[in-house]
């Protein structure tokens, strides 16, 4: 199926898509369009854009929202879905270093990407390593 | 971000239901945390960055969950001067934290882990790239003991 996010993806959208495609939708076709950009795109599932159901809700990201959606519960997943929080919104609490680090990375892979399209398939490279660090400590509940 | 004149401002005016008292100390935070600079008691402002951005319309999306309304718009000051006052107003909000880690640091007992991290926290919020902030930098770095580079 098709889905549709703003340009310039950054952390939060990387990380979405490395979800939908490894976890929701294998053959998942992704669309871009200006920041504001209206109407959005026909039998798209629009996210990360305000106001939409795969948005920010109660100040968690996007990618923490789709968890939820999605009912995935697996633990390495839910840390993944914290860093991203520290990395995209604004929190009191800090408890993953990563979070900073990966923010600046994921930047960076957008900067050195000819488009969002390649930027996103960079990026399942750094979500897939982060996975399997992640997997491979114990996991804090 | 350094020529304040040709700065764009983000700004954000928003009303939140008085209770629950979180939802409103919540918000507060997040705009503390940010670095946004509250006019007039009525006008949060930071300077227009893709990130300030970004975060600011969260910021109204989460308002507007907590059954709050929130305005947000960009803008240009048009009187002159105005905007290097405006960048003033945040450097020397940066500056003064900045001060205090450079005074902590005097004392023999600092606490370099502290005070990094409270150098992180304030380097987040140093739209206009302060000097203090560099020679704060400098200095922490020297502070570490041992071997001098």
């Amino acid at each position: 199926m098709k889905w549709v996010t703003w340009e310039q993806v950054g952390v939060d959208r990387m990380a979405c898509a490395w979800l939908i495609t490894k976890y929701l939708d294998p053959d998942a076709e992704f669309l871009f369009v200006p920041a504001g950009h209206k109407p959005l795109p026909e039998g798209a599932e629009p996210f990360d854009i305000p106001g939409v159901r795969l948005s920010h809700h109660r100040g968690h990201c996007t990618f923490y929202t789709m968890l939820r959606e999605y009912d995935l519960r697996d633990p390495v997943l839910q840390r993944i879905a914290r860093v991203v929080d520290e990395a995209d919104t604004v929190q009191d609490v800090m408890l993953e270093p990563a979070a900073t680090g990966l923010d600046v990375i994921c930047q960076g892979l957008r900067l050195i990407s000819p488009d969002d399209q390649v930027a996103l398939e960079r990026g399942r490279l750094v979500y897939d390593a982060l996975y399997a660090q992640f997997a491979s400590e114990p996991t804090p509940s | 971000m350094e020529k304040p004149q040709e700065t764009s401002w983000v700004l954000l005016v928003y009303k939140i239901p008085s209770e629950p008292t979180s939802s409103r100390a919540t918000i507060w935070r997040k705009l503390k945390r940010l670095g946004a600079l509250l006019l007039h008691d009525a006008v949060w402002v930071l300077p227009a960055t893709a990130w300030t951005r970004e975060q600011f319309q969260w910021l109204a999306v989460e308002i507007g969950e907590l059954e709050g309304e929130a305005y947000l718009w960009e803008s240009h000051l048009l009187l002159n001067g105005q905007a290097d006052a405006l960048a003033q107003q945040f450097q020397a909000r940066v500056d003064a934290v900045y001060q205090e880690i450079l005074n902590e640091l005097e004392r023999e007992d600092a606490d370099l882990v502290a005070l990094s991290r409270k150098y992180q926290q304030v380097r987040a919020q140093d739209y206009f790239h302060s000097e203090v902030g560099i020679h704060v930098r400098k200095r922490l770095m020297s502070a570490r003991g041992g071997f001098a580079s």
